[in-house]
């Protein structure tokens, strides 16, 4: 095992090698970085020319030239990694690459958790629903989101999910018939997911179609918009709702021990709703919050554990994603509150289409700052989770759909095992397996950047800076950039592969 | 939301049983190329997509002409379409250039005819799109066949050289070959992308063959006296045209979103040359004024991108019904697939 990782990583760095190398012959012969210079008026051009020449090496021929810039990058000399300096400004790469990787980390992370969960969740509903409604739907949805360019969703989200949703804003009622479509949609969407006689599903149409229908009445009423809040009721509602859902999916509801053990946590949220607002004021921090979520999920997980003295695991898992999702429902509210202080100081534009946070607000308030960089995330966040949902969602539904097929499968369903059983033991684990290997991708991904988001949405991350060296012929920096983002795809081609030979003791290492 | 674990008709069964027993007498008497058809043509949405492909292509062809060679060297042949995409002409009825009978998709605020552009445009991204396509599938199509007949240590080169082509991104290679080589044309641009975007197929290709060389029939044919060239061409290739064919397919429209997406960056199709994404990143800043401007060329991307998808949904079924390739698709899945979507991003 330890010969074969070693083999593959001195392999691993010979194809990084290779790389770099045919990078930088192709960046170097792709543009003169001084042309900008070689045309402007300057009358000490001809200086600044030879200083630059002499500092960035022009003189010495790129294949050469690679080798000195390896030995910097891998601080042979210094003992010290360098990657030199920008071109133009002269600032050091490491820097600029130091202040994008949290850009792009978090520019990325949320819309790939998301795109995962929810990917891997439809996906699966689709396969066990093959032929459905849902599946049919869920397909012709996958194929087109597929199908989109992602800057022209961009434009898109842009101008309807921000401008026009800030106008929106502006005077937040909604007329007779904009509810009505919206509530026939939602309807529509929701009736998705029933299968049944026909009877059933109109019956299911009709009550979210006045369930939607009266919710967004009330909301356009009260200008909920303006001033949204769930208030302690609708998140122990809400909670308790995810309580049933869980129980269900997991266990089914026959599990009474579950359904108490989520509810139980559920309370428990609710019951800490005021003390938090009392401790999470304006002045709070991250290792704070991050303490309370710790505080909350392990409480969780006792609650789940003291309830049940058969099968725990399913019971602490409804447990633990119920108190999840009152703990993420509580901070929603919290957010909410901060809704109209962010309304003003945003001059009545909340939504926001550029950059990654609004320079004019300078505010001292915890929540005033989470809320702003949110308000940046939503459009990005939208538009990346539209483009990888789609494959997540086509690949978990056909790797389950494969399992589906195995004899294991029917041996484990003629045993007379339950069929959430058979999905969610049998069926669910295995077909994760391959996707282990698509995660370890995105991952290693999300610090590469997304060089096209990023541009749209002017933010200063990795892409960007990817796109701008390559702008701007900063060898120095697109190396830098670069060097990072294959070195990561090297290790992620390696975590992919030990992770599935772990995952799947069918598959053998060769040694 | 609620999941319904019990037991749909027939869904959730395995359906090895009856599928094949119906598939059986559903395709007695036909041959393999007329099962393949038949099913094809039985996939509603590719067939819509296949018409749409074909009578679009026409369309834009013969609208905007046939533009090939340099400006030096030039072979042109007038479309249809009364003018011509660079030609400077006087404001429409529409001040700000709205679409009218003259001009229906509008003018641009240089008052250059937009429909013009737009088929020209068309015209471009789909050439590239295929030649990316057919020189991808033609390079995956030999490498893979020839790594996995052969194995051992031209395997193991092989897919190291894969390897480092994959971890070279598409769209950095790209964008740094379009900024270099994009004064020279729009072809060149599509054949070195062509030459980036192989890896995934070879990968398939070679899986496929890994499987099938290790078959009987291929063993007959050693026995028999075959020649490997022999054995590669009549005995494996005609076995493994499925994949090829449907991963092909799906390069295409990986192909169309790439160039798109380099020319809205600004390293693919360089002016005075048009493409699709080049026209969206022109005429983003237009959308509140000129919506039109916007919504054409994303259509028009969208439509193709949809249409080969679903070909290559319908060619996938036809030829591989049930799907049962399992090993081969988790290596393509695992190597493939996130970098298209992270290519994409």
């Amino acid at each position: 095992m330890l010969a074969f990782i070693g083999r593959r990583i001195s392999l691993a760095l010979l194809i990084l090698f290779g790389s770099t190398y045919l990078t930088y012959q192709l960046a170097a012969y792709s543009g003169d970085p001084l042309a900008g210079l070689r045309e402007s008026t300057d009358p000490k051009k001809e200086v600044i020319i030879a200083e630059l020449t002499k500092t960035l090496q022009l003189d010495v021929p790129p294949p050469a030239r690679y080798f000195l810039w390896l030995q910097k990058a891998l601080g042979l000399a210094t003992g010290k990694p360098d990657f030199g300096d920008t071109v133009l400004l002269r600032f050091p790469v490491i820097d600029q690459i130091a202040t994008a990787i949290p850009i792009t980390i978090r520019l990325l992370t949320i819309s790939t958790i998301l795109a995962i969960v929810l990917g891997i969740t439809f996906g699966v509903l689709s396969a066990i629903r093959q032929y459905s409604r849902l599946d049919y739907s869920l397909t012709f949805l996958s194929f087109f989101l597929f199908s989109l360019p992602i800057f022209w969703v961009a434009v898109l989200l842009k101008e309807y999910m921000a401008i026009q949703f800030n106008d929106f804003l502006a005077n937040p009622t909604i007329d007779l018939v904009s509810n009505f479509v919206i509530a026939a949609v939602l309807g529509f969407i929701i009736t998705g997911f029933v299968s049944g006689t026909r009877k059933r599903v109109l019956i299911t149409f009709g009550i979210s179609f006045v369930t939607v229908f009266a919710l967004f009445f009330a909301a356009g009423a009260t200008e909920w918009f303006r001033h949204p809040s769930l208030g302690i009721f609708g998140i122990t509602l809400l909670g308790a709702a995810c309580a049933v859902g869980f129980t269900h999916v997991f266990t089914g509801l026959n599990n009474r021990k579950a359904l108490g053990a989520g509810l139980t946590s559920v309370a428990l949220g609710a019951a800490v709703y005021y003390p938090f607002g009392a401790i999470a004021g304006p002045g709070t921090n991250y290792s704070l919050m991050a303490a309370l979520a710790l505080l909350m999920v392990s409480s969780s997980y006792f609650v789940g554990y003291f309830f049940t003295k058969i099968d725990k695991g399913p019971v602490i898992r409804v447990s633990m994603l119920s108190a999840f999702f009152v703990a993420l429902f509580t901070v929603l509210e919290k957010l909410m509150q901060t809704w109209d202080t962010y309304y003003k100081l945003s001059d009545g534009r909340p939504i926001q289409t550029m950059g990654s946070y609004n320079i004019t607000i300078s505010s001292n308030d915890f929540w005033v700052t989470n809320l702003d960089l949110l308000t940046h995330l939503i459009l990005p966040t939208t538009a990346l989770t539209l483009i990888s949902f789609a494959g997540y969602l086509r690949y978990s539904r056909a790797s389950v759909l494969e399992v589906l097929s195995m004899d294991y499968i029917r041996t484990a369903r003629a045993k007379g095992m339950p069929e959430r059983e058979v999905i969610l033991r049998h069926a669910l684990r295995n077909a994760m397996i391959p996707l282990t290997t698509l995660i370890a991708f995105d991952i290693a991904g999300l610090v590469g950047g997304a060089i096209i988001t990023e541009s749209v949405f002017g933010w200063r991350g990795m892409g960007s800076l990817a796109n701008e060296a390559i702008q701007s012929q900063d060898l120095n920096l697109l190396m830098g950039t670069f060097s990072i983002t294959a070195f990561l795809a090297v290790m992620a081609t390696l975590a992919a592969d030990l992770i599935y030979s772990t995952l799947d003791p069918r598959i053998r290492i060769r040694k | 939301m609620a999941i319904n674990f019990r037991k749909k008709k027939n869904a959730d069964q395995p359906m090895e049983g009856n599928e094949t027993g119906s598939a059986s007498v559903q395709v007695a008497g036909l041959s393999q190329g007329q099962i393949i058809r038949k099913r094809f043509f039985q996939h509603k949405p590719a067939i819509a997509g296949l018409i749409f492909m074909i009578l679009f292509t026409i369309f834009v062809y013969t609208a905007s002409g046939i533009h090939l060679g340099t400006d030096s060297a030039k072979f042109e042949i007038k479309g249809w379409w009364k003018y011509s995409f660079d030609e400077l002409l006087d404001q429409g009825s529409c001040a700000d250039g709205c679409p009218s009978s003259d001009h229906p998709m509008g003018q641009l605020p240089n008052s250059i005819d937009y429909f013009a552009q737009v088929t020209r445009g068309s015209e471009i991204s789909l050439m590239i799109m295929v030649v990316i396509g057919g020189l991808g599938g033609f390079i995956g199509t030999v490498m893979g066949s020839v790594s996995g007949f052969f194995g051992g240590m031209i395997d193991a080169v092989m897919m190291r050289f894969t390897d480092f082509i994959i971890t070279v991104p598409s769209i950095l290679i790209g964008a740094v070959i379009g900024y270099n080589l994009g004064n020279f044309g729009v072809f060149p641009l599509a054949i070195f992308l062509g030459l980036f975007s192989w890896t995934g197929l070879t990968r398939l290709v070679r899986g496929e063959f890994l499987t099938l060389r290790e078959r009987e029939f291929v063993d007959a044919a050693r026995v028999a006296g075959a020649s490997n060239r022999r054995i590669i061409f009549k005995h494996i290739l005609p076995n493994s045209v499925g994949v090829i064919i449907v991963s092909s397919t799906l390069l295409l429209s990986s192909s169309i979103l790439i160039e798109t997406g380099l020319s809205f960056l600004g390293f693919g199709v360089q002016a005075p040359d048009v493409s699709l994404g080049l026209l969206i990143n022109q005429y983003q800043g237009e959308f509140i004024y000129a919506p039109w401007l916007f919504w054409w060329p994303g259509i028009i991307i969208v439509l193709i991108a949809l249409s080969i998808n679903f070909i290559g949904d319908g060619l996938r079924d036809a030829f591989d019904p049930r799907q049962n390739r399992r090993i081969n698709r988790k290596d393509f899945l695992a190597k493939t697939a996130t970098r298209d979507a992270i290519n994409k991003r």
